[in-house]
């Protein structure tokens, strides 16, 4: 059997002396797609932040068992300072890890791959503009960009789907599915509908974590687990999203 | 008009022209870090904790630019510290530190027996007073923020834009931001003999935000915000020569008409454009 690329054992972690996140064992392997769902103020992003090593470990245990793996994230838009003068292909290189950060210029090889990316990507044209030049879309698409240039064996993106039209959603949903080929991915999203047809797992975080292994999210289950599901719509789309719920 | 023209003989003039070129130079580099990541509280912070640190050095019999070194250092790094464990809301801890630096530097001054140093001189500065030294000193911090510009640009440029993201990569955030504070407050403290603590914050904002009217591309920002820098300083130690007025306050001033006029010349060319 494959070693997963990232294990946590009853994980706990928060800020300062808050524990938002508590008890979590979940487990990533490489062909793994996981939803990560819940409701906001769950802990979604705290638990991503805590695998990507943005959090500090409060108690339990953080492993990698077959090393620490590439990781890809792409963080929530509203995260994105869109007015930074920083153009798309700075952007893009700055997912390129190496040991030489301070070295000022990019070596012909990667140089070669950002072209590539941001050729797959159909924003070549864009490469010298600043990133307040980008469409909603646009700048996602740059963002996913950066996620992969370093070919990360873990993709970690945080509701991908905010601030994109539905267009745009459903060719990022084929281009995932056709990157988890390649790769794992955690897809924390508060909107079940959209992602379910996409996703081979669930993981619901709600200050812990419980583990689905199906894509498929019955309100039965999910109250199985306290997590209520309520049906929502703000614009033309409804949505299925989990209540704010405790665990007690 | 020879008139005119026989004041760039005199070493003086000579002298505040190039600390005009080179104190433009400095705040456009330091400025668009400043600027692009929000921080000019942090600056106004700096700027006027320095303040404490000149009236110390005073006290004591030391250079007052030195103690001004200090106190801005420690101030920079205190306030990345805050931001970073946000432990205290870091405005909050910007406008303490603001306000106790200039009531220490005050209550210094006040304190120092005899002479009463001339404090609007470090309020408005004086640039017609600097001397060979102080240009020296700053081509070299010019020359030294070129250098580390040059060599550290894309961890800078990285860590200023996204520090959780640039962290996922395994850049030291810290390290570097703790090394933009120390230089941000030498930078500060450097241009305050030029245009004084009231108004040093302004040669690391306005031809800044000037040069981001005609690009959003960090690289470029630097020595545009160089030139509409050099460009207005010159011009205000003109215009206050002409009309016998401070010259920072005119420096100032020319920078923001500057400003305002190019402001206004895209705002016309857009609406036509849109016609």
């Amino acid at each position: 059997m494959k070693k997963p690329l990232v294990h946590l054992e009853s994980a706990s972690t928060g800020y300062h002396a808050d524990t938002v996140l508590r008890d979590v064992d979940f487990s990533v392997y490489p062909e793994d797609f996981i939803g990560i769902i819940g409701p906001n103020g769950g802990g979604k992003t705290t638990m991503i932040k805590l695998i990507l090593g943005l959090q500090p470990l409060f108690s339990g245990k953080l492993h990698f068992p077959a090393g620490r793996p590439r990781m890809g994230y792409l963080p929530q838009a509203s995260q994105v300072d869109r007015s930074f003068p920083i153009t798309v292909k700075e952007l893009v290189s700055s997912g390129m890890k190496t040991r030489k950060a301070w070295v000022p210029f990019l070596s012909a090889s990667q140089k070669s791959r950002l072209a590539s990316m941001l050729g797959e990507a159909g924003l070549s044209g864009y490469a010298g503009k600043p990133i307040g030049e980008l469409s909603g879309g646009q700048l996602q698409k740059a963002l996913l960009c950066r996620a992969l240039i370093d070919e990360p064996q873990l993709l970690i993106l945080d509701e991908p789907n905010t601030h994109v039209d539905k267009q745009f959603e459903q060719e990022l949903y084929q281009w995932l599915q056709e990157l988890n080929k390649s790769m794992a991915i955690l897809l924390v999203s508060h909107d079940i509908g959209t992602i379910s047809p996409i996703i081979k797992s669930i993981a619901c975080v709600n200050e812990t974590l419980h583990y689905h292994p199906s894509n498929q999210l019955s309100e039965e289950v999910l109250k199985v687990y306290n997590c209520p599901v309520d049906v929502i719509a703000h614009g033309p789309v409804p949505h299925r999203v989990l209540k704010s719920h405790d665990h007690e | 008009m020879s008139e005119f023209f026989s004041i760039f003989q005199y070493q003086f003039f000579q002298h505040a022209l190039a600390a005009a070129v080179l104190t433009s130079v400095i705040a456009a580099m330091v400025g668009t870090y400043i600027v692009s990541r929000k921080i000019v509280f942090i600056g106004g912070g700096i700027t006027h904790a320095s303040f404490g640190g000149i009236g110390l050095a005073y006290y004591m019999g030391l250079n007052p630019f030195a103690g001004a070194a200090v106190f801005g250092i420690l101030t920079a790094l205190g306030i990345e510290w805050i931001s970073d464990k946000g432990k205290v809301r870091e405005d909050s801890a910007i406008a303490i530190l603001w306000s106790l630096g200039m009531a220490l530097g005050i209550i210094f001054v006040f304190m120092t027996p005899g002479y009463t140093p001339n404090l609007m001189s470090f309020l408005f500065g004086n640039i017609l007073t600097v001397s060979l030294t102080d240009i020296r000193v700053l081509l070299a911090y010019a020359i030294l923020l070129i250098i580390l510009f040059g060599i550290f640009y894309r961890p800078i440029l990285y860590t200023a834009f996204d520090p959780e993201f640039a962290r996922t990569k395994g850049i030291p955030v810290a390290r570097y931001r703790y090394m933009m504070s120390v230089v941000m407050a030498l930078a500060i403290v450097l241009s305050i003999r030029t245009v004084g603590i009231i108004l040093v914050l302004s040669m690391f904002t306005i031809p800044q935000i000037t040069a981001m009217l005609f690009t959003r591309n960090f690289s470029l920002v630097m020595p545009l915000a160089a030139l509409w820098g050099v460009i207005g300083s010159i011009a205000g130690i003109l215009m206050a020569y002409v009309l016998d007025i401070p010259t920072s306050a005119a420096i100032i001033f020319f920078l923001t008409m500057q400003f305002l006029i190019l402001k206004g010349i895209l705002l016309i060319r857009n609406h036509i454009l849109r016609k």
